[in-house]
């Protein structure tokens, strides 16, 4: 809810001229968030997980032209804030699990969020960097959402 | 195993796939960075999605124990391949309580063996089966899952605490076998019983010489012999009444128990009856053996519904032997029991009716006169019922939940001791 929060305020704090609606969706989200902590359910977690990201992307193109260099934070930010909620989801049941079972989770989470983080950080940096624009470019661009597409339906019939 | 997969992996797919597009559209390098977080995490749940063999093996210490004792459970757990997580639920009926969590969650490492030691407080007695397990292994990240039942249940018999009685009820009547019961009868014995005349047969050393020189005549001692007794313990599963744990029928088979128990170790022959909506007996019979077959049933027995009217006809005459003395344990709850009581006793069995109250299981009923008043007249109709068996000359004891065996006991044997045996 912490990081949460911090996203959301960050996300309020960058395009003040939307502030209102930045909170109400942001709100909304966190509304969701809430859910699957009340309830131990993570079906509610991408929604939280979409409207934050949803007046995140809006403060962006309200903000400016210019690439804001804190959005590997945000992403990694966002990211954590969902796998610590699953994880709160996951422990909603009362399993007492011995140390080694937190302790390897929470590498595995810390190295998911270092890796996301270092990855956002990757993209940033190369969509920074001077390149050729062009059919090229975008054909590999639409590639690449069409595979992630692709993904997400695997994983949705898994 | 049954896969179960995180609704999250799928919305971050979801996720991912969005902010590429909207990134895309607008043009945005921020938005391709917010979904590469998201984009990853769908890739490595997609990745991590591979079955690990598992292996589980339950085993108990014993297979009997005594209600209060405690029981050890062995969990063996192994995986050749590892996983990150498994979850462990040991499937344990209610009367055994484990003094460590249940569930429990273990990390096993590839080719790993983990034995939890699981102890068991036996809180009731019963024959229950244990195990086996279900399993839930997950991933490290926790996107996939996979549950699965591992191992065989293993039986465990825990038979009831036996109460420690100080007196038995002595039949009217004993058998012709040697046992410790003092008989009414007269015969070779220990205990002396009279004198008589000497008759042809009569051994010399029974000749009571003070008698004979104070008479002029033999007169020979008479003694009474030690004989066994048939004991039938007839328990009423009809129905039973129930609260925090205890019930009627608890009370019966700790009692049943005890009687068995304390009979059987006097060279007695004991037999049961189960009389209720499902009918079982065993025959009388003494000895160690015996007591074990009669503690098996008795821990087996439960209360079945059933709308058929029974009675004693229904019973195999040897399980009924004649002269014997039959213990009833019956919380008096239904008809067909209590008619099947007074029938025994037309048809002159030895008969003692011990009565399980239900009363205080049940409550007396509030918020209202009416409830009040079903209750007044529930413990009425009790009465009369109690009323009825005692005109027909079965001593009838209240037994209430606390209080020692010995205490009814002591009263039926206080009845009996002045009540005049009558045929019905």
């Amino acid at each position: 809810m912490l990081v949460y929060g911090a996203l959301l305020a960050d996300a309020i704090v960058r395009a003040p001229a939307i502030a209102g609606a930045t909170a109400a969706v942001g709100g909304i989200g966190l509304l969701f968030l809430a859910l699957v902590l009340w309830r131990g359910s993570q079906e509610y977690l991408p929604a939280a997980a979409a409207c934050l990201g949803g007046v995140y992307a809006v403060a962006v193109v309200v903000h400016g032209a210019s690439v804001d260099e804190r959005a590997p934070l945000v992403a990694a930010g966002l990211l954590l804030c969902c796998e610590l909620a699953a994880w709160s989801a996951d422990e909603r049941t009362r399993i007492a699990a011995e140390r080694p079972v937190r302790r390897t989770r929470a590498a595995a989470l810390a190295a998911l969020v270092g890796g996301a983080l270092a990855a956002a950080a990757v993209v940033v940096a190369l969509g920074a960097a001077p390149a050729g624009r062009g059919l090229a470019w975008t054909i590999a661009g639409a590639a690449a959402a069409v595979l992630v597409v692709a993904l997400a339906v695997r994983a949705a019939r898994s | 195993m049954t896969r179960l997969s995180s609704p999250r992996l799928a919305g971050y797919a979801g996720l991912a796939a969005l902010a590429l597009v909207a990134g895309l559209a607008a043009g945005r390098i921020e938005l391709v960075a917010l979904a590469t977080p998201f984009a990853l995490a769908a890739v490595v749940g997609a990745s991590v999605g591979r079955e690990p063999e598992l292996e589980a093996t339950l085993a108990l210490d014993r297979e009997r124990a005594l209600e209060g004792e405690d029981v050890g459970l062995t969990v063996e757990l192994s995986s050749p391949t590892g996983a990150s997580r498994v979850d462990v639920l040991a499937l344990l009926p209610d009367a055994l309580a484990p003094a460590r969590p249940n569930p429990f969650a273990v990390r096993l490492a590839p080719g790993e063996t983990r034995t939890i030691e699981l102890p068991l407080r036996c809180d009731r007695w019963g024959a229950f089966a244990v195990g086996p397990t279900l399993v839930r292994a997950r991933d490290a990240l926790g996107f996939h899952a996979w549950e699965t039942r591992l191992g065989r249940s293993s039986p465990l018999r825990v038979y009831p605490s036996v109460e420690t009685l100080h007196a038995l009820l002595p039949p009217f009547e004993t058998q012709v076998y040697v046992g410790n019961q003092l008989s009414r009868a007269r015969g070779e014995g220990i205990e002396f019983a009279d004198v008589r005349p000497w008759t042809p047969g009569d051994r010399v050393r029974r000749v009571n010489w003070r008698a004979t020189a104070r008479r002029g005549e033999l007169w020979v001692n008479e003694q009474h012999p030690e004989r066994n007794t048939d004991v039938v313990l007839f328990l009423d599963t009809f129905a039973e009444v129930e609260r925090d744990g205890r019930s009627t029928l608890d009370m019966a088979v700790r009692a049943a128990t005890s009687l068995a128990h304390r009979y059987l170790s006097r060279k007695d022959r004991v037999g049961v009856v189960s009389f209720g909506g499902f009918l079982s007996w065993l025959l009388p019979a003494s000895g160690t053996k015996q007591l074990y077959k009669i503690v098996d049933s008795l821990i087996q027995m439960d209360v079945v519904l059933s709308f058929a009217a029974k009675g004693v006809d229904f019973l195999p005459p040897r399980s009924l032997p004649p002269k014997a003395l039959v213990i009833a344990l019956t919380p008096l709850l239904d008809a067909r029991s209590a008619s099947a009581i007074l029938d025994l006793r037309a048809r002159g069995f030895d008969l003692v009716v011990v009565e399980v109250s239900p009363v205080p299981f049940v409550d007396p009923g509030k918020g209202g006169e009416v409830p009040e008043l079903a209750y007044r007249l529930w413990r009425l109709s009790r009465e009369t019922l109690r009323a009825r068996y005692e005109r027909a000359g079965v001593p009838v004891v209240e037994w209430v939940d606390g209080v020692p065996l010995n205490v009814p006991l002591e009263e039926v044997a206080a009845f009996r001791r002045y009540a005049r045996p009558v045929r019905a």
